[in-house]
């Protein structure tokens, strides 16, 4: 450690934060949604976002993948990087940007096309396989990976709005993961899910951690104390605290994250 | 600390907070009737320390099952998860210095039947409203989330145990001037043993209540008085 160079330090330093967050300011119009948001966001390690409603942690969400973009009213400022490249450079195509960082929805969304569709959809836009058999190949490991091939393997031409509300949020978790993504951002996954999908999604959380650096935003703090490593409070715009998920839950530093968490009028 | 969303929640806890202190107050009790009881001679006040430890026995498990009802139905967390982390110590210690009150309770009842040993009766009566001092102001400090007055409690237990060392080599002076002693002052002896434990536990029962307040166990080194497991003489 000690012949390191000054840059070799700081290289190994970033090489656990796979998303970082400088400056961040979100305005939809005249509202100031986000304020100055700092944070590092580490590799393979699941991170919650929480905090009420309004507070500003989905449109945090939404500009790690430039989702906000859509919004015509919507600025985003200040920095945001991924493997510390600026993911608002304009030479940054958000189309390849959102393969590289996946999303999954509060509702289950599945194209109206056959399940195998769903998954193949992604990789077939983006010139990921060479042939059938790639696609195949790509289909199958990315339904392995969302815990559905079992259920799905011998229907894949059935409609994807076929399935059970939890098996199509785990259709819509392998159509997001068949792009190969570094990062997945997941906006209340489990909303609609009843508790026994809810477990199977979380579990299945738990494996993403594997391959990649999950980002959820969740109203449920159980769930955020069941699944993430991390976790970052939001109120009013502002990032309160942002820590190992165990500290949150059992000795949060911040008194709005004590009430918030404890269910108390704030 | 603000009400919770849910009233029902901040009744529970507030539930649970007046079993911990229903259960404290008679222990306290328990430790200075003990004390007194053997300083009056006086074996019916020893038979109610013996008879309300049962009382205090069935404290305990009644708070132990609303802890338990409490996780089940509210899961609670930061605070309130320490909160109810500390209660069940706090009962489980309590429920001891109960029973070290009713041993205390017993050996009275046989001590009674000897002649008494010169002002071993006093000086245990003073460790015992030491000690007694001490688990009040937990209590109290437990009520108000009071760190720094469980920090001192955590702090006393040391003269506590220099009166018990004190206690020690007296006893064993007494049994070495006059075998006839020995008998009643072992049983002296172990009642001192007792409250000395009785100002353990209240140490541990402070250090729990500055876990709660502050969500961290005091880690830092205290004054340890128990010198008497390397006694060999009374000297």
């Amino acid at each position: 450690m000690e012949d390191m160079t000054h840059a070799d330090r700081i290289m190994s330093t970033q090489h656990d934060s796979k998303i970082s967050a400088k400056g961040v300011q979100v305005y939809y119009g005249d509202n100031h949604a986000i304020k100055d948001i700092d944070v590092e966001i580490d590799d393979k390690t699941v991170t919650a976002f929480i905090g009420p409603s309004g507070c500003g942690k989905s449109t945090f969400l939404r500009c790690i993948n430039r989702m906000n973009d859509t919004i015509d009213v919507a600025r985003v400022t200040g920095d945001i990087r991924i493997d510390g490249e600026d993911i608002y450079d304009p030479k940054v195509d958000p189309v390849q940007l959102r393969a590289k960082v996946g999303m999954v929805f509060q509702k289950p969304n599945p194209f109206p096309k056959s399940i195998y569709d769903n998954v193949a959809y992604g990789p077939k836009i983006h010139g990921l396989a060479r042939n059938k058999a790639d696609l195949d190949e790509i289909v199958e490991k990315s339904l392995r990976k969302a815990a559905l091939w079992t259920e799905a393997k011998d229907r894949l031409e059935s409609p994807g709005t076929g399935l059970s509300g939890g098996q199509q949020q785990r259709l819509c978790i392998a159509r997001a993961i068949a792009t190969a993504p570094e990062v997945l951002l997941m906006d209340e996954p489990c909303s609609a899910l009843d508790p026994i999908a809810t477990a199977q999604v979380e579990e299945l959380i738990d494996e993403l951690r594997q391959s990649f650096s999950v980002v959820i935003v969740t109203h449920s703090m159980q769930q955020a104390a069941r699944v993430s490593q991390k976790t970052a409070f939001f109120h009013l715009g502002n990032l309160v605290e942002y820590d190992d998920t165990d500290k949150i839950f059992t000795n949060p530093q911040d008194p709005r994250t004590e009430s918030y968490i404890s269910g108390r009028i704030g | 600390m603000n009400e919770h969303i849910s009233s029902a929640y901040d009744r529970d806890l507030e539930g649970i907070t007046t079993l911990i202190m229903k259960m404290g107050g008679l222990v306290e009790e328990a430790i200075l009737k003990a004390a007194r009881s053997l300083a009056d001679r006086d074996v019916e006040l020893a038979e109610s320390v013996r008879a309300g430890d049962k009382i205090i026995d069935t404290l305990e498990i009644q708070i132990n099952e609303e802890a338990a009802r409490t996780i089940a139905l509210r899961a609670p967390v930061s605070k309130d998860l320490r909160s109810i982390l500390t209660v069940l110590r706090l009962a489980a210690s309590l429920e001891r210095i109960g029973d070290y009150a009713k041993n205390i309770a017993k050996r009275t009842s046989v001590l009674v039947e000897m002649s008494p040993v010169s002002g071993s009766d006093a000086a245990l009566r003073r460790m015992a409203r030491e000690v007694e001092q001490m688990l009040k102001d937990t209590l109290d400090a437990y009520l108000r989330g009071d760190a720094d007055l469980a920090e001192d409690v955590r702090q006393r237990d040391h003269e506590v145990d220099q009166m018990y060392n004190a206690l020690f080599r007296e006893f064993l002076t007494f049994m070495m001037e006059d075998p006839r002693n020995i008998t009643a002052c072992m049983h002296l002896h172990f009642m001192a043993k007792n409250i000395e434990r009785m100002g353990d536990l209240t140490t541990n029962m402070a250090e729990q209540v500055i876990y709660q307040v502050t969500g961290e166990m005091p880690d830092e080194a205290r004054p340890k008085g128990d010198k008497t497991a390397y006694v060999t003489d009374p000297g």
